[in-house]
């Protein structure tokens, strides 16, 4: 199995990049992942992924699309929060490829 | 000689024709179908999927939707083999029914549209890539075999006519169990030879195609799952064993 | 006229441009897609169903005989291996055939990759003469194409409209998939989420907490929106209706505002219904990997779920695939529902229940609030073609349209070969909406989007609606492919949600018109 470099110690990584053991997340390991999504991390972006996170921790998995922007229209602005501006944040899609940044699990099902 | 091999020949095609496609046929209608999969809009009654099937069979209804020239050729083909094989009853009753009477003039006719549609499904065996792609060795014999039947049959009626008198009282002697004469003309025992080979071959071939139709889930099934639950006699034993 | 081991691939991929008929035929560009494969399933995937975790070592000797177990138990698959007479009708019906040119992506060579080897195990002509029939051994690489082109069917029954037997080319995929899975060779997307089913009630793995903290904050956006308070019951025994949603309708765009469309019908209705965290879904992807008894397990879930919760009726949310299980299997597979009220079909889709408010009036449509969408629709495969609405044969394609016009005043239809039976599929469904897949998903929505383009040259269409969660996922991602924003992709009671003006619902006709 594939894994990211972080700091000289390795994080295991699926087929598709989201690492299997959550607990070996960290800010650095974020940054590695976004940088091989081809994501650009600013302060929106970690918002959103400490957002995913945090909704983890309480909830076992990521938010609906509805509920993140609703949360982020809440911190960031009435008019970041849109699908549209979540796609332009995270090219592949907010539900996915964020959560690979933030080390949640992949989403699945009809999604 | 002759007669005799072309007798036993006869016999075993039949007795293979009627026992293999009946085993088969048996075989179709003990699999049970476990779920109801008609290809919707499917009727909602029995007399509904009668009319469906009635449909297919007489106007190749879902053929004449997918492809016109295969549809054209197809029908040419298989409604001109059915009069050709109606016409023929008359080398097999005495006196002749009065309805294979009225077929017979249109019967000669058929026989040129079956060879015609036979053509056309061969040439594009050839012509369509597509086709050409999905055709094996023996979907390009079975209509070899066809065709060569149609056209040596088309021989005698037209070029070399052979003894059909002689002919039928072979035949007539077959289905008392008695051995007549055949008579020997080679365009006879070519088209005779091929036609018992068909008649070999309909058990383990894909003109299996012609009982499978009626057995085809997705065209004989009525929609009606909601009204009327549908179990297959394996699906209720895993019931037993308790949800 | 080796139909089965063609030539060295050959360089076409992109075979179909940007102009052209919706079902123009492209040249055979074999072995296009022969290396498109999909990640296979874990160990703990494959496990978790009942199978073996990773190819097991006698797996041709098992692989054969599963052929021969089918055969045995399932009518459709045994006469649709004979009946097949190579017309050729059907090799232009498949939309990834169109869409890629890869021949063995034509429905009926799609069936002679397990055809080929059924008959030279199974049939006196193969056993003798191979060459003969186009018979072939099982070998690695046969399995490997099995694995590669059966995951490039999303089991639509396209095919099985145009055959003259009407030989479904979804069987012979179920049945292979099957057999795949029985060998230990499965399909991650599909086994990873039945597992998820099995475990947490959903392809999601959305836990009744999480449910219950997203349905309370659609109940606050539905009550900000409106002024009126609607709610989303969860897991509230003695409700009447027991909703079964697919679970995309609690997470993603644009399912969810479909979601907030039942609430509002049901609101309306006057009825009290509930959703179950138990049976949290409504898709059932026991169906694509063709197993009659993980397609039982799941749907034993939704009969429980009714029974623990004691309500009458059970309505299906817009979920494609579901409906087809919903409506022609569940009686089979969990029935009989003699404890539901009887003066309802069982189950009831949603579209029935509104479309039934439309017709007797219950309903305050507002139709100029959707001026600002010219709208087409797309008829899911699976409810078009296995499933039905209403009680006339047809209904399915006929309820949806009448609730689209009854809340839009711009409904086109696209060409009449890409709609109602002879719809194409989305491109994305029966297991294929994973993102490996992504390049065949883009290619099978080809004549889709194409037949979309013209009515937006037409009639200036620019959204379409789908009751299906695939459908919708899948759109939301290719359309921008074709020059569509992705969210041109509505689900059909976003629509009736847009247009619906709810007893005390504050009017101000200026800002109506959003959506
Ligand atoms: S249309 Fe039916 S019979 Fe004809 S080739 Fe296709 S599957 Fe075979
Ligand atoms: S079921 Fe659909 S996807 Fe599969 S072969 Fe037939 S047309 Fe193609
Ligand atoms: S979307 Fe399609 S697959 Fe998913 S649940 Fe609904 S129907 Fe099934």
């Amino acid at each position: 199995m594939a894994a990211y470099e972080v700091n000289g110690t390795t994080v295991e990584h699926d087929e598709e990049g989201y690492i299997t053991n959550l607990s070996e997340w960290s800010k650095e390991l974020a940054e590695i992942i976004a940088k091989a999504e081809e994501v650009d991390m600013n302060e929106e972006h970690w918002e959103v992924v400490n957002f995913l996170r945090d909704y983890y921790e309480e909830y076992q998995i990521a938010p609906a699309v509805r509920v993140l922007i609703k949360a982020v229209k809440k911190t960031m602005g009435p008019e970041k929060g849109s699908n549209k501006y979540m796609y332009e944040l995270f090219p592949y899609g907010p539900a996915k490829q964020a959560c690979k940044i933030a080390g949640l699990p992949k989403p699945t099902g009809c999604i | 000689m002759l007669s005799t091999l072309y007798a036993v020949l006869f016999y075993f095609a039949t007795i293979l024709l009627v026992v293999g496609t009946g085993l088969k046929i048996r075989k179709y209608a003990r699999t049970p179908a476990p779920l109801k999969i008609p290809t919707t809009p499917a009727p909602t009654t029995r007399s509904g999927v009668w009319l469906r099937m009635f449909r297919e069979v007489v106007f190749f209804e879902s053929l004449f939707k997918a492809n016109k020239w295969i549809w054209l050729f197809g029908y040419l083909f298989h409604f001109g083999l059915l009069l050709v094989l109606l016409r023929h009853f008359r080398y097999f009753t005495q006196p002749v029914w009065f309805w294979v009477e009225i077929i017979q003039p249109f019967g000669v006719y058929a026989s040129f549209a079956m060879v015609i549609g036979l053509a056309g499904l061969w040439a594009r065996r050839f012509l369509v890539e597509r086709i050409r792609y999905i055709s094996a060795p023996s979907d390009h014999l079975m209509l070899v075999l066809l065709l060569a039947i149609g056209l040596s049959g088309m021989g005698m009626k037209f070029v070399a006519k052979t003894d059909i008198v002689a002919v039928k009282i072979f035949f007539q002697g077959l289905m008392r169990f008695q051995i007549n004469d055949l008579p020997t003309d080679p365009l006879l025992l070519i088209h005779l030879g091929l036609v018992a080979s068909l008649m070999i071959i309909f058990p383990i071939s894909k003109l299996l195609h012609a009982p499978g139709l009626f057995f085809s889930p997705s065209r004989n099934q009525v929609d009606n799952p909601r009204e009327q639950r549908h179990l297959a006699p394996w699906a209720a034993k895993l019931e037993k064993g308790g949800r | 006229m080796a139909p089965l081991d063609d030539a060295k691939p050959t360089t076409v991929t992109d075979v179909r441009g940007p102009d052209g008929h919706p079902l123009d035929i492209p040249r055979l560009a074999c072995g296009a897609m022969a290396d498109l494969q999909s990640f296979p399933a874990h160990v703990k995937h494959n496990e978790r169903l009942g199978y073996p975790g990773e190819l097991i070592d006698d797996w041709k000797e098992v692989a054969i005989a599963k052929i021969g177990e089918l055969a045995d138990k399932n009518r459709a698959f045994q006469v649709y291996l004979d009946a097949c007479v190579k017309c050729g009708a059907c090799t232009d019906k498949c939309h990834y055939f169109l869409g890629t040119g890869d021949p063995k992506n034509m429905p009926v060579a799609r069936q002679d990759l397990l055809r080929s080897v059924y008959r030279r195990y199974y049939t006196f002509a193969g056993k003798h003469f191979p060459w003969l029939v186009g018979a072939r051994d099982l070998t690695r690489e046969v399995l490997d194409d099995w694995y590669n082109y059966y995951h490039q069917c999303s089991q639509c029954r396209r095919c099985s409209v145009f055959c003259p037997y009407g030989i479904d080319t979804a069987e012979i995929s179920m049945a292979a998939r099957e057999i795949l899975d029985t060998v230990g060779k499965g399909q991650k997307y599909c086994n990873e989420i039945i597992g998820k089913v099995l475990d947490t009630g959903n392809n999601l793995g959305l836990q009744e907490k999480a449910l219950r903290a997203t349905l309370e904050s659609l109940e606050e956006d539905i009550e900000e929106d409106t002024g009126v308070s609607v709610r989303i019951p969860l897991d509230e025994k003695g409700a009447d209706i027991l909703l079964i949603a697919p679970s995309a309708d609690f997470f993603a765009e644009p399912h969810i505002e479909g979601l907030i469309g039942y609430a509002k019908v049901f609101h309306q209705a006057g009825v009290s219904w509930t959703v179950s965290s138990y049976a949290s879904e409504a898709a059932n992807f026991g169906l694509f990997i063709g197993s009659y008894e993980n397609m039982r397990e799941v749907s034993l879930r939704i009969r429980k779920a009714a029974q623990d919760l004691g309500v009458k009726r059970i309505v299906f949310g817009e979920c494609g695939h579901a409906w087809r299980v919903g409506y022609s299997f569940l009686n089979t597979l969990a029935g009989p529902f003699d404890f539901l009220d009887q003066n309802f079909p069982i189950p009831q889709h949603i579209l029935e229940f509104t479309h039934g408010m439309l017709e007797r009036g219950e309903l305050n449509i507002d139709k100029s609030r959707n001026d600002h969408i010219r709208l087409t629709f797309h008829d899911s495969c699976n409810v078009a073609r296995g499933s039905r609405m209403g009680d006339m044969p047809g209904g399915q394609f006929e309820i949806p349209r009448a609730v689209l016009r009854a809340v839009c005043n711009n409904y086109f239809d696209m060409d009449r070969d890409t709609i109602m039976e002879s719809t194409v599929c989305c491109g994305g469904g029966g297991g294929l909406l994973t993102d490996e897949l992504l390049d065949l998903r883009t290619k099978g929505a080809s004549p889709r989007m194409k037949a979309m383009q013209q009515v937006t040259e037409d009639h200036g269409v620019t959204h379409l609606a789908a009751i299906c969660a695939i459908c919708k996922t899948q759109f939301a991602k290719v359309m921008p492919k074709f020059g569509y924003d992705m969210d041109s992709i509505l689900s059909v009671h976003q629509l009736v949600s847009n247009a619906i003006i709810l007893d005390g619902q504050e009017t101000n006709n200026t800002s109506a018109a959003e959506d």
